[in-house]
């Protein structure tokens, strides 16, 4: 056992509420919550490959096998279309899967399930048949892996009826939104931003999330010129941008939307509200992409506030680039700001 | 005789950000004369077990971790005594990838002017 292993079995253990605030990293707090919710409800059951014995390859269900036992913690073959479809048939009899696909890009062998089983079976069973499960999504890049390693799917998941979508930004979130994925009765997306995993923060175990509704955004620092909008871990990239313009004397609103379906337009609507202008940021393709969501959300609800058209940063309309090209095309701090100055500057015609 | 120069080689990232691995054993020992490409030390990392090859062809000077030790990726793991590149020392030359960190937000360029109010 290394080092990482050792810290994370010990963050993670006596991680139910009452256990208090400790600091670990993203992943720690993914494997806390897991913790957590396998500790407080017999039905749930994580399974993926190389989950179980393994740890996961990035430490995230690490000494969850040897703590709840290789029936509730397994490897399953590298299928993962059998992977969710074996959750589905566990939640129509009554569990409450944690499946775990190793990585974005290998979602797409498993969309069948997902689309055409686990969206929908609550809906063709008229509601007897709840699909309680949460399907972890190790997504996004930055961490110059190869090919299919670095795809972020959101828009793809969210424009699926029956499916909820979040992508925590921080350890704090992750640990909450995912106890609250698995609380959730309906299919969760939960979308772990890789190239966090290893940011270390304060956690709250004993925080809970039964006192926040699904969907709700937040704001993470509040500004009066423009809002930035981004989820995952592109927030972190936005709050950079924001010192860097407070800088210049501009304030910016960082609202992280954690929640990608359903949106928070509420929430989104009262920030720009009060900033009049927005950017939103991310690091799918541009075209078709949740920026166009977000948009046009804000432009429904606070049309009248609006100063200048909504800009979106995102990632080209090209396929996910090697490791040594992700700096060009993830949206960078220049590209961000530009966006801002383009809001701020702009005139009615 | 030729001139010598030293070279450290760092623990580099041994796939999918990994950020440490721990010493299982060393093939080679200070004094040692290495082959580039020879086996150098073998690393557990918490994904796998790892055979690491020799980055440079030289002599072994100093080891910067012991068996058992577990070392960060850009950590110093050993350093050589290699014959001096002509035109000076080159890069420090790495396998694969890297992790994340946080050491420095990234730059910026663009700068910005606050609305009229």
């Amino acid at each position: 056992m290394t080092g990482t292993m050792t810290e994370a079995a010990e963050a993670a253990r006596g991680s139910a509420p009452g256990a208090g605030v400790r600091e670990m990293s993203l992943q720690q707090a993914v494997n806390a919550a897991l913790r957590t919710v396998l500790e407080q409800d017999p039905d749930t059951l994580v399974f993926g490959e190389d989950v179980g014995a393994l740890g996961g390859v990035f430490r995230v269900t690490d000494g969850l096998q040897r703590d709840f036992g290789a029936e509730r913690v397994f490897d399953t073959p590298l299928a993962e279309s059998a992977i969710v479809g074996m959750a589905v048939g566990l939640a129509m009899n009554g569990w409450r899967p944690i499946p775990e696909l190793q990585f974005d890009g290998f979602a797409y062998p498993a969309v069948d399930q997902i689309v055409n089983q686990l969206a929908r079976m609550h809906y063709r069973s008229r509601g007897t048949a709840p699909m309680p499960v949460t399907l972890r999504l190790p997504s996004f890049g930055g961490i110059q892996a190869p090919e299919h390693h670095g795809e972020s799917l959101e828009a793809l998941f969210a424009h699926v009826p029956g499916l909820k979508v979040c992508a925590p930004s921080d350890p704090q979130d992750a640990y909450r939104l995912l106890v609250q994925s698995v609380r959730c009765d309906d299919p969760v997306v939960y979308m772990e931003p890789k190239a966090r995993y290893w940011e270390r923060r304060p956690v709250d175990t004993a925080a809970g999330a039964g006192d926040m509704p699904v969907g709700r955004s937040r704001v993470l620092r509040p500004g009066r010129h423009a809002t930035l909008v981004a989820w995952g871990a592109m927030v972190h990239r936005c709050l950079q941008a924001a010192e860097y313009a407070a800088e210049d004397g501009v304030e910016l609103e960082v609202v992280d939307l954690r929640w990608l379906k359903p949106i928070d337009a509420e929430g989104l609507a009262a920030s720009v509200s009060r900033t009049r202008r927005a950017v939103v940021v991310h690091e799918a393709p541009l075209t078709a992409g949740l920026g166009a969501e977000v948009g046009s959300l804000v432009t429904e609800r606070a049309f009248g506030a609006l100063a200048a058209p909504v800009e979106r940063v995102a990632g080209f309309d090209v396929p996910y680039p090697a490791g040594p090209l992700e700096p060009q095309y993830l949206p960078t701090i220049d590209r961000i700001l530009s966006a801002v100055q383009r809001t701020l500057e702009y005139e009615r015609p | 005789m030729t001139d010598t120069t030293e070279r450290t080689f760092t623990l580099p990232d041994l796939g999918e950000g990994l950020v440490e691995a721990t010493v299982l054993e060393w093939l080679a020992a200070p004094g040692d004369e290495i082959a580039r490409n020879a086996p150098l030390v073998e690393l557990e990392t918490t994904k796998s077990a790892v055979e690491i090859p020799s980055p440079h062809g030289g002599t072994v000077a100093r080891l910067h971790a012991a068996e058992g030790d577990v070392v960060q990726v850009g950590e110093p793991l050993v350093t050589f005594v290699v014959e001096a590149p002509a035109g000076g020392a080159g890069a420090q030359s790495g396998i694969v990838g890297r992790v994340p960190a946080e050491e420095e937000p990234p730059r910026r360029r663009v700068r910005l002017r606050p609305p009229q109010e």
